[in-house]
């Protein structure tokens, strides 16, 4: 009896440490996303930047690439100037950054000291951020030609982050 | 509170719709009491995604809040709770509800507890049985006859 216990008991503690180590290492915040793979959720917001109205669903046959972002995030500030970079570099591409939790003013007031290459959409209820599954920001969504999400990236991108990402977009 | 409705309105062309996902609602859409209380259950199947295991209902973040109001805004409409929860899991996958489905490794989640319970209580009733059946030990262990102490002691005590 003492034998079965004891071997039950370090089945039970084995599978533990099993779940356990396959955690470590991992970062708790990410959320892979089921939207990998899908349509992107079409949304139709004004830029707050360029007055101009950005239907994702008529940017079909570019590859699109869709940075949630706030004025609030510290990451955001180191993310932008490679944003703006590489989208002045792709005219190819249409990068739209959608701001959620934030204000019109201080939006504007971030891309007059910062710079600004692409449209800039305000996500007032945050509604855009819900269906798109973002959890913090910023994260980016790489949209194909035909419409697809074909990755999603946490946190401030390096060109070779965007590119490699992008590089999803283009097959 | 107008003029935030207008700027919103003016702001939000076209946003993603619950339709969109799950379709049209099935169920009643509701008000009042029933409304809030059913937003305050389905906010505590909801994981906050910004925070570490806190349910939308119990978070203080803004995204979290944005969550909130819109499990609201599909009550409103007639979304019933399953649709609710497809919606956001279809969005954020099954990492946003509290409670795991029953379906691939969810479901060791489910399972193991109760196999351990199970085994554990067949190990103590077995256990208790093989007590039963052991023989029952006499407390008062039988004199040896021959002991030389014992009948000094009783020659001693029998002496007038």
């Amino acid at each position: 009896m003492n034998r079965t216990v004891l071997i039950i008991g370090i089945i039970i503690v084995a599978a533990i440490v099993f779940v356990l180590f396959a955690g470590l290492g991992k970062d708790p915040q990410h959320i892979d996303s089921p939207l990998v793979g899908k349509p992107a959720p079409p949304f139709a917001l004004k830029a707050v930047n360029t007055g101009e109205t950005i239907d994702l669903e008529s940017l079909r046959g570019k590859p699109v690439i869709v940075n949630f972002w706030a004025t609030w995030c510290v990451p955001c500030y180191e993310e932008h100037p490679t944003l703006v970079a590489n989208a002045r570099q792709l005219p190819d591409v249409q990068f739209v950054g959608v701001v959620f939790n934030d204000t019109e003013d201080k939006i504007n007031r971030f891309l007059a000291e910062r710079g600004s290459a692409y449209p800039t959409l305000l996500d007032a209820n945050g509604k855009t951020a819900i269906a798109y599954g973002v959890g913090g920001v910023p994260e980016t969504y790489f949209i194909n030609r035909a419409g697809t999400i074909v990755a999603k990236y946490e946190g401030p991108m390096s060109t070779e982050i965007l590119q490699e990402n992008l590089a999803k977009a283009l097959r | 509170m107008i003029a935030t409705f207008f700027l919103l309105a003016l702001l939000q062309v076209k946003v993603p719709d619950a339709a969109q996902f799950v379709g049209q609602p099935k169920g009643v859409p509701l008000s009042g009491q029933q409304l809030e209380e059913q937003t305050m259950t389905i906010s505590h199947e909801l994981r906050c995604p910004v925070c570490q295991g806190l349910a939308i209902g119990d978070s203080p973040s803004i995204m979290a809040a944005n969550m909130k109001a819109q499990v609201r805004e599909l009550l409103e409409r007639g979304y019933t709770e399953e649709q609710i929860l497809s919606y956001f899991e279809k969005s954020y996958g099954q990492f946003v509800l509290l409670k795991p489905k029953f379906q691939g490794v969810n479901t060791l989640v489910w399972i193991l507890p109760i196999a351990v319970l199970a085994i554990g209580f067949v190990l103590v009733v077995s256990k208790a049985k093989k007590l039963e059946v052991a023989p029952a030990v006499d407390a008062t262990p039988e004199e040896p006859a021959d002991d030389p102490y014992l009948a000094q002691v009783r020659k001693m005590v029998e002496k007038p």
